[in-house]
């Protein structure tokens, strides 16, 4: 009895609450500072990441967005071939049907 | 027992077995998998001509449409008949911040699409898409719906327009720069957007709390194993919940910028790898299906899409329940897979080759479809698992590869 009192009070608040913070989740107030820091905190680590990069670069030993970019080549060009794959079945599978 | 014990199992106990409906892998690329549920053991297989593609969202795990074993989305469909078969988008590596959204949405999911068309003795598939993966599958529909049977979308956003969610508003701030995030980043990691879906609702994890608290409480006499259900069920969807992956940085640019901001799928002006993705074009049979409480898709930026498409054989559900717990929970079991069963079912061949065998000739334009959109309300009484047209006999898995 006692928890189901409790209960009814907590969803009240609960839903109050949610629809304040809703509130000020949409104000240009709150959303201005916010997303001027995170663009702040993102160009900061960008910048940290490029000089790190730099530095290693210059060492000539190749950099993380070095093999990022050739990972990720060599994952396109087995999609490519699996496009050839697939349009070499198809061509095989319409030379056959005539 | 005692609601603290109660609890105190919930914490000791080990993680719930997610995602155990025996599947094979059909096929692998980069990250992603296909998998192939197998028939139930004993079953004579798949009793369905056109087999159903699932498309998750990018952003979460697959097994969010295979939960638990007896409360599995997967697992009902296999049983009900259906070869099912479901995307593994997979966790991207650091290399696919370059990863873009024609490699998602055009190369990798037409590829699943096609390699489960061609499986299917019709060459064309059914396809489910949830969230994010249901707006991809509609974008490719738009583009390329030659293997496609029908679309079916699960709270997936079309207009990021009009009624607008708190996710819209924080994404169209002029100082939220997602370049800079890509940039730092390269993928967006999982733990800013789960911030993000935290900072929806911050009370959500307190309410939840208490929900389960009052749970434990309240003791059911005429069914003891609630609890234990109940717990089960709750752990497994927070164990999902929180197995978050991050978003392919070049992928995550396009979305923001050309959906979200620009609002160009609803404009006509979105592209899928050069070519425009109208849904006018759009004419497979669609059902559509919207949760009224879903603070993540407004169901009206989802339900807009029966509106939009060309297909004359159209449906919009509006349920109530929110975004996950309406799809996996056991109402969902009850009432939301049967229908989506049923909606497979009725659209299992095309027309005119239905209309040949029921009635010997092959000029009608009769079908038993539901013409024109319709606003269907929750069924009272879930309807039941559709009888299957035909018996088939059960087909060997084509695996590459074994188990997962």
């Amino acid at each position: 009895m006692i928890w189901d009192t409790w209960k009814k009070g907590f969803d009240a608040w609960e839903n109050a609450t949610a629809k304040y913070t809703e509130h000020w989740m949409k104000s240009p107030l709150v959303l201005g500072p916010t997303g001027a820091l995170l663009g702040g905190a993102m160009k900061a680590k960008a910048a940290y990441d490029k000089a790190a990069s730099q530095w290693v670069g210059s060492l000539g030993m190749a950099t993380k967005r070095d093999q990022e970019r050739a990972l990720h080549t060599l994952n396109q060009l087995e999609s490519r071939l699996l496009d050839l794959e697939e349009r070499l079945v198809d061509a095989t599978t319409s030379h056959k049907k005539d | 027992m005692n609601p603290f014990a109660k609890l105190a199992g919930m914490v000791t106990k080990p993680k719930p077995p997610v995602g155990t409906t025996p599947a094979d892998v059909i096929h692998r690329e980069n990250k992603w998998r296909l998998l192939r549920y197998r028939p139930a053991a004993g079953s004579a297989g798949p009793r369905f001509e056109t087999p159903v593609l699932l498309v998750p969202s990018l952003i979460n795990r697959h097994y969010v449409m295979d939960l638990l074993p007896g409360k599995s989305m997967a697992e009902d469909l296999v049983k009900a008949g259906h070869d099912v078969y479901c995307l593994d988008w997979g966790t991207p590596g650091d290399e696919d911040r370059h990863l873009t959204f024609d490699d998602v949405c055009d190369r990798y999911l037409g590829r699943a699409i096609r390699k489960v068309a061609k499986l299917s003795p019709r060459g064309k598939t059914h396809v489910l898409g949830y969230c994010l993966g249901g707006t991809m599958s509609t974008i490719h529909a738009a583009v390329h719906q030659e293997h496609i049977a029908s679309l079916l979308v699960l709270a997936a956003p079309v207009s990021f327009e009009g009624e607008v969610g708190l996710l819209e508003t924080w994404t169209r701030m002029p100082s939220f720069n997602v370049g800079d995030i890509v940039e730092a980043f390269g993928n967006v990691p999982w733990q800013l957007m789960q911030s993000a879906f935290t900072m929806l609702r911050p009370t959500l994890a307190l309410s939840k709390a208490v929900h389960v608290v009052d749970k434990a409480v309240k003791d059911d006499p005429i069914n003891a194993n609630k609890w234990e259900e109940f717990s089960e069920g709750f752990r497994a969807l927070e164990t999902w919940g929180n197995d978050n992956v991050s978003f392919p940085g070049a992928c995550y640019v396009r979305y923001i910028e050309e959906l979200y901001r620009k609002d160009s799928l609803m404009k006509g002006t979105f592209t899928l790898s050069g070519k425009a993705a109208r849904l006018e074009k759009i004419t497979v049979p669609t059902m559509c299906i919207v949760f009224e409480h879903d603070n993540i898709v407004p169901w009206q930026n989802a339900a807009v899409l029966v509106d939009q498409i060309g297909s004359t054989d159209k449906e919009l559900l509006k349920l109530p329940g929110g975004h996950v717990g309406a799809v996996v929970s056991r109402g969902a079991q009850k009432a939301l897979w049967p229908r989506m069963s049923a909606f497979w079912a009725k659209r299992d061949a095309d027309v005119k080759v239905r209309v040949t065998a029921e009635h010997g000739h092959a000029n009608g334009h009769a079908n038993g479809h539901t013409n024109g959109a319709a606003v269907a309300a929750e069924p009272a009484s879930a309807p039941a698992m559709p009888p299957p047209p035909r018996a088939k006999k059960a087909k060997k898995s084509p695996t590459r590869s074994g188990g997962r």
